[in-house]
């Protein structure tokens, strides 16, 4: 006789709360299973491709307002207007056409997770989506300044699109020895090197235009440089010496976009020419619903990127919480939302044909900062799953320990890392998108 | 992890799905695939381009040879820093995932 081990009794009892869990919608999709993924950034386009080339058979539906992807990734260099816009915008098309994956424009408005279905918001009216798994990517939050703060005054051109356009603008109306001020979120936020990077892109334009006396002040909310310190200590003492003020510890208090001034703790500035207040961050709507910890992000299981309460619902990029070493955090960007979403999807593919998960899972970041038009440096981190330590090396549990992190050597910061930029743009661009 | 956990965690997740489960063949996922993929950001998916050096059917001895060598020199390049982010076994993995891939006959 067959003995009725532990495995059987989790999967009968399993199956008996699946039966009575699914409603009829998703019991019709017996031959294909159906994954919706939320927001088609860097993260969601890369979980919808992936399951798609990985899948076989998996029905995947991107959910996505706008029509078209605006990189971050690239954009400080739009905003100096190295770029044009149309470099970092980036279409669905091949998801469609070449991976098959159906894209639905339109705001995901609820999450129904005992009925399994997601309502959306399109158009053309209110869809109702069932799903066997849901990706949430949705990116970030912005907490409102205290104040009185507007972003169409003072644009924090953090989410590229009409925000770069308007900062754009702004920057190109600044003449000799105006102030060009902005802030660093607290940690976390969206991509570390990025404000620094913007920093010295925006310092070295004011320089090659002649804007004698102008400045940019860097008020961080945080007590150093979060990314890449070597090649930002060095840009903002001698590249740009003169052409940037660096002010660690600067705890915003508040804001008046009219006026575009700012009071911190650590200085208050009026009348600005440009305020460039990026604010603190919080995980998208959609996916803090499910429950956020102290930061506002949510936490997910290293292996599934899935959800405490509904290992069905994944959340990855920006939004998501990776448990890891104390002070090794796993960082927020679009190449380790790209690197998040295979680990996901390959979850989510070995959920579906009921194969263990894998442990062997490494993620990574890498990227390149421009520190002036023509040079950039480079950052890698690297993370693999296993034991995870506190601040006294103690073992805390199981996560994504950092294994490697490093920025490139002085004489690594330089032409040659200009030019990798554009090739490490394009190579994530088409990984993610085509 | 123990046994016990991943089997229970792995029943878990597949709750939901047990009937949708059907469609997917449980087929052999290749060793080091999900692993490789963490190349892609910066060789193109499947080590095929487009990006740096194309990896997609290079020789998997070489390339596991090449990835020692980056794991232990002094950092230079990017790639110096990002071969130190994993273990001899995983790179031995992605070099044999990635050496059985199709290429596009770049470098």
């Amino acid at each position: 006789m067959h003995h009725f081990n532990r495995r059987d009794f989790l999967r009968s009892a399993g199956a008996i709360a699946a039966f009575a869990a699914i409603p009829r919608a998703v019991s019709a999709a017996v031959t294909s299973p159906r994954v919706v993924v939320v927001g088609g950034g860097f993260g969601g386009a890369t979980v919808a491709k992936y399951l798609r080339m990985w899948g076989g058979n998996v029905q995947v539906t991107l959910v996505e307002p706008n029509a078209t992807h605006i990189s971050c990734i690239l954009s400080n260099l739009v905003v100096t207007g190295a770029l044009s816009m149309s470099r970092i915008v980036l279409a669905y098309d091949a998801l469609k056409t070449t991976h098959g994956v159906s894209i639905v424009q339109g705001m995901a408005q609820a999450i129904d997770p005992a009925g399994n279905r997601l309502t959306v918001q399109t158009a053309s009216g209110t869809q109702i989506l069932p799903y066997d798994h849901l990706v949430l990517s949705p990116g970030v939050d912005f907490m409102p300044a205290p104040g009185n703060w507007n972003p169409n005054l003072t644009p924090h051109a953090w989410q590229a699109g009409p925000q770069t356009t308007l900062l754009k603008n702004q920057l190109a109306s600044m003449r000799a020895n105006d102030t060009f001020v902005m802030t660093v979120p607290k940690s976390p936020y969206r991509c570390p090197p990025g404000p620094y990077e913007r920093a010295c892109v925006v310092a070295d334009y004011l320089r090659a235009k002649g804007r004698t006396g102008a400045k940019v002040v860097l008020l961080d909310a945080n007590a150093s440089i979060q990314a890449e310190p070597e090649a930002f200590s060095h840009a903002f003492s001698v590249t740009h010496a003169g052409r940037i003020q660096y002010v660690p510890n600067a705890t915003v208090l508040s804001v008046d976009s009219a006026t575009r001034s700012i009071a911190t703790s650590a200085m208050n500035i009026s009348n600005a020419k440009v305020l460039n207040y990026i604010p603190n961050q919080r995980a998208g709507t959609i996916a803090a619903g499910l429950g956020v910890n102290a930061s506002g992000f949510v936490p997910v299981n290293p292996l599934s990127y899935g959800t405490a309460s509904f290992p069905n619902i994944h959340v990855i990029g920006d939004s998501c919480a990776v448990p890891a070493s104390d002070g090794k955090a796993v960082p927020k960007s679009g190449h380790m939302a790209n690197s998040q979403a295979k680990v996901c999807a390959d979850a989510i593919l070995r959920s579906l044909s009921g194969q263990t998960l894998d442990t062997n899972v490494a993620t990574n970041s890498a990227c390149y900062s421009p520190i002036t038009a023509r040079t950039a440096s480079w950052l890698s981190a690297n993370f693999v799953y296993g034991d995870i330590y506190d601040v006294n090396g103690t073992v805390k549990g199981k996560g994504m320990h950092r294994t490697d992190l490093g920025e490139a050597p002085t004489s690594g910061v330089d032409g040659d890392s200009y030019v990798d930029m554009f090739t490490w743009a394009d190579s994530i661009f088409a990984d993610s998108f085509k | 992890m123990n046994l016990k956990t991943m089997c229970s965690r792995s029943v878990m997740v597949g709750i939901p799905l047990l009937l949708a489960s059907l469609a997917v063949s449980a087929q052999t996922i290749p060793p080091g695939r999900m692993l490789a993929s963490q190349c892609a950001q910066c060789h193109g998916t499947n080590g095929a381009g487009p990006g740096f050096d194309e990896l997609a059917g290079k020789g998997a001895r070489d390339m596991y040879g090449d990835l020692l060598d980056m794991k232990s020199r002094p950092v230079e390049t990017i790639m110096d820093r990002q071969a130190r982010g994993y273990t001899d076994e995983q790179l031995r993995l992605i070099s044999e995932y990635l050496s059985a891939q199709p290429g596009n006959g770049g470098d």
